[in-house]
């Protein structure tokens, strides 16, 4: 195995706070591997920017420390950190062409200016726009954009890489492309990817972790499909994927009471008479015929029907209260049923947090 | 399209305005080749005589070399000290100093010349401060007067270019302070540096209100020159203006040069 | 803070000490100066003369820039590009061109006054006209237009046109189009430009001079006498730039006040 040491970033109660306000992030400890691909979401204003700006070195934490590649860098400044950042505006110069783009971390560096062609070359192959090396950045698609502003932040073999909302400036078709882009590249480099996004798709689709930040705390770091499975919270259920979350009170050993009514699971040793909240994916609501008999089902009427091709959302009514469905079934639905394993239990939030 | 189209009295008061724009323009090149001009309705015959008596005229000489050098020295110190003050007032973040820049573009108009310039015969002719007379009092008052509308467009080039940002990328692949400063601040900028410097030459070399107070006898500027020529014969007196308009005209069209290739469709549209 | 040490040092020196000399000259004497610049005999008529001077340039100006502006606005970019950079021009012109082009079209000799003299006007009142307050400004107004235009071009370029052609939809005329879809929301930047414009030529002398002399009765060239005079009262002069600068300062701020009206209406 190569020397690079398993853990390439590390925060360890890393807290900055914005002068003047209470905007920031507190008391993060959070480790990406080397090669490994986390995915920080988080609603506009959690703090995730933030998280970015402090392992690159644009803050410096007010507590906490921060290490790349196993060296302390806290109090170090952005240009010896070394991390490759792939700007949200994609912050390429526009007075150099591509090629100088990608080569300027080579420049400063005191490369050579044919090694630096070379190099910035091979670059330029690798995100496939060696057509494009002598224009200048203004004459290039926003895709095209992106992937200089990719190969300019991995030229010099950074320790880290961090995109910053790398996808948000495109349109939707170009977006999915670049997203499969980013994973590829990120895979054959091999190298720590934090990329902060909004957009639960995107970090579904191409995170190997996911952090979850809400009020500059990480609420939950897991892997996609834990994170939608097993979310920690309502907020997170709701973030990360549609969700249906109903309060509950336990009624016995294996059953809950809900406002769309008894639903029987495993209530998991939770006493009697507690409050819960239970989650239900909308993909679990299972449509069935009226013949159909066993445990949890219920009898909805439609008030929404949203055609998506493959899918379909029905927004289903229950006495007062209200359930998501999402099916591929077309025919109409009268009854659902809801599995014993799809009903799971969130922590209770405490309402403190809820209030903001 | 049709619809968005300018009603019929705008398109009119539009080509009444040109030809409003274009008229003086005209008659001082016509009046200035005019051998003869005492009230005709255009002048007669063709001569060059009147530029070579302004060329020959040693005051206007002068006046000339006079108007070069303080524009020279303007545009010089206008970098010197505008272009840290741009960049202060960019990345300020107290509120404060960003009042202090909307007051300062607004100073030029504000403050009227002839004030400014009667502030500086107060001033600089005293025992402490005996000045009055020197070229470099006509450099301060000029520069004064310019750096505003440098400073406006180059704080307006730093922002359209969102220079932070690249200042940052810059910094994450490894430049130091001087080399953010020379490979990506001022390349990227060159083009409004540029425009705004041709600007603050340009107003330099037309000054007259503050000028003609303030310049000594022997550093008179050619605007202040010029203004004797009005008593004399109609041609000389054209000529000595197409002197001036040819100057600022060729301002303009280097200054549209000079920012042609920074203005793209995405600022205007 | 050394970024802007050379600037602060400029204009500590070059603006605040001879501002503050000229405020210790106006009011050392315990305002005693005002009250002569009110007692000077051309005092009153000079303040006449520079109102109607602002009131008939700065309503003009306006008027014909915003023309001008709607008209540009409407064209294809290119053209609109080339014409805004051919209206740009006055504004590097030395007000000294602007005088003497003006006499050679409008003087007592001039193209347009023979002209018209030829087609039954009074010539002698014609060649007049040009060096009273109200020739000034129709004079002033070529440096004054520009900056109108320049001003209003890029408020008018992001107006939503497809606005005007929706009023039509619904019946109007393009005239009603126009005043009652369009003017309403470029009100604060007309007013806005209307009050830079009166600054600008409330507080000039230049163009003023080269066509009249001294003459002409407007406040800055009284202050251009009292100052060029030797052995004049250079308090009262003081006291007359206070006065001056005040009034210029206070219609820009009033344009600023309108300008920031109309860009808050656009953030909400």
């Amino acid at each position: 195995m190569d020397a690079a040491p398993a853990v390439a970033v590390a925060l360890a109660g890393a807290t900055y706070v914005y002068p003047g306000s209470s905007a920031g992030v507190r008391d993060i400890d959070l480790e990406i591997a080397s090669g490994e691909m986390l995915v920080c979401i988080g609603p506009s204003g959690c703090g995730k920017t933030t998280l970015l700006r402090l392992i690159a070195g644009f803050v410096k934490p007010q507590a906490g420390s921060i290490r790349l590649g196993g060296r302390d860098v806290t109090g170090a400044d952005a240009r010896s950190r070394e991390c490759g950042i792939v700007f949200q505006s994609y912050a390429l110069f526009p007075h150099m062409t591509v090629r100088d783009n990608v080569g300027y971390a080579l420049r400063v560096r005191g490369v050579a200016g044919g090694e630096r062609a070379k190099r910035a070359g091979r670059m330029l192959e690798l995100v496939g726009l060696s057509a494009y090396a002598d224009r200048l950045p203004a004459a290039l698609s926003g895709g095209q954009q992106q992937r200089v502003a990719l190969a300019r932040a991995l030229v010099f073999e950074p320790r880290a890489l961090l995109l910053d909302e790398p996808l948000s400036a495109l349109d939707a078709a170009t977006r999915v492309a670049m997203r499969d882009e980013i994973r590829r590249i990120q895979r054959e480099r091999a190298i720590a990817t934090l990329l902060i996004t909004h957009d639960q798709d995107e970090a579904l689709s191409l995170a190997d972790r996911i952090a979850v930040m809400r009020e500059g705390r990480l609420v939950q770091v897991d892997t996609p499909q834990a994170i939608y499975d097993a979310p920690a919270s309502g907020f997170i259920a709701g973030f990360v994927g549609r969700a249906n979350v109903l309060d509950a009170t336990v009624a016995g050993a294996d059953a809950v009471d809900t406002p769309v009514g008894r639903l029987v699971t495993r209530v998991h040793g939770r006493e009697a008479g507690a409050k819960v909240a239970v989650l239900i994916r909308p993909e679990r609501v299972e449509p069935v015929g009226d013949r159909e008999t066993g445990d949890n089902l219920l009898a909805v009427a439609i008030e929404r029907d949203r055609f998506f091709g493959a899918t379909r959302a029905l927004d289903a009514r229950i006495g007062a209260s209200r359930l998501a469905i999402e099916t591929s079934s077309r025919a109409p639905v009268r009854r659902v049923r809801i599995a014993r394993d799809a009903i799971q239990f969130l922590d209770p939030v405490p309402p403190s947090k809820e209030a903001t | 399209m049709t619809a968005a189209r300018a009603p019929r009295f705008v398109r009119l008061v539009t080509a009444v305005y040109l030809a409003y724009l274009a008229a003086p323009i005209a008659l001082l090149f016509v009046g200035s080749f005019g051998n003869l001009w005492l009230n005709t309705l255009l002048p007669s015959g063709f001569t060059f005589r009147w530029y070579a008596e302004v060329a020959t005229d040693p005051s206007f000489r002068r006046a000339f070399v006079s108007s070069l050098t303080v524009a020279a020295l303007v545009v010089v110190l206008c970098v010197v000290v505008g272009l840290p003050l741009a960049y202060a007032v960019f990345r300020a973040r107290r509120p404060a100093v960003r009042a202090v820049a909307r007051v300062l573009y607004q100073l030029p108009v504000a403050l009227p010349a002839l004030v400014l310039a009667f502030g500086f015969i107060r001033a600089f002719s005293s025992d402490a401060l005996p000045w009055l007379g020197s070229v470099w009092l006509l450099v301060a008052g000029h520069l004064v007067l310019g750096l505003p509308y440098f400073l406006q467009a180059v704080v307006a080039d730093m922002q359209r270019l969102n220079l932070r940002v690249l200042e940052a990328a810059a910094e994450s692949l490894g430049a130091n302070g001087a080399q953010r400063f020379f490979q990506i601040v001022l390349p990227s900028l060159r083009h409004s540096i540029l425009a705004g410097l041709i600007v603050v030459a340009a107003l330099s070399i037309g000054e007259f209100q503050f000028s003609n107070l303030v310049a000594g006898f022997l550093n008179r500027t050619y605007p202040v020159v010029q203004l004797q020529a009005f008593y004399g014969a109609t041609g000389f007196a054209c000529a000595a203006t197409v002197v001036l308009l040819a100057l600022a005209l060729a301002a303009s069209f280097a200054g549209a040069a000079s920012t042609g290739g920074a203005i793209r469709p995405a600022q205007v549209h | 803070m050394l970024l802007v040490a050379p600037a602060g040092a400029l204009f500590a020196l070059f603006f605040a000490v001879p501002l503050a000399v000229l405020a210790v000259d106006a009011l050392g004497e315990g305002g005693t100066a005002f009250a002569r610049v009110f007692a000077l005999p051309t005092f009153w008529p000079s303040l006449g003369g520079s109102l109607v001077l602002t009131l008939v340039a700065a309503t003009l100006s306006t008027a014909v820039g915003l023309a001008v502006a709607v008209h540009l606005a409407s064209m294809s970019e290119r053209r609109r590009t080339l014409l805004s950079f051919v209206i740009a021009l006055p504004l590097t012109f030395s007000g000294l061109i602007v005088a003497y082009g003006f006499i050679l079209g409008w003087g007592r000799a001039g193209f347009f006054t023979q002209i018209v003299a030829a087609l039954g006007a009074d010539a002698a009142v014609i060649g007049k006209a040009l060096f009273t307050p109200t020739g000034l400004a129709f004079a002033s107004s070529y440096y004054l237009i520009p900056r109108v235009v320049m001003a209003l071009l890029p408020v008018l370029v992001n107006f939503d046109r497809a606005q005007l052609v929706a009023a039509e939809s619904l019946g109007a005329t393009r005239a009603q189009a126009f005043r009652q879809v369009l003017l309403p929301q470029i009100a604060a930047p007309v007013a806005g430009a209307a009050c830079l414009v009166a600054a600008v030529v409330f507080g000039a002398y230049g163009t003023a001079l080269a066509l009249v002399g001294t003459q002409l009765r407007i406040l800055p060239l009284q202050l251009y006498s009292l100052v060029s005079e030797t052995g004049s009262d250079f308090p009262a002069a003081a006291a007359l730039a206070l006065l001056i600068t005040a009034a210029c300062s206070a219609m820009m701020t009033a344009g600023e006040w309108f300008g920031s009206r109309h860009e808050r209406h656009l953030a909400n």
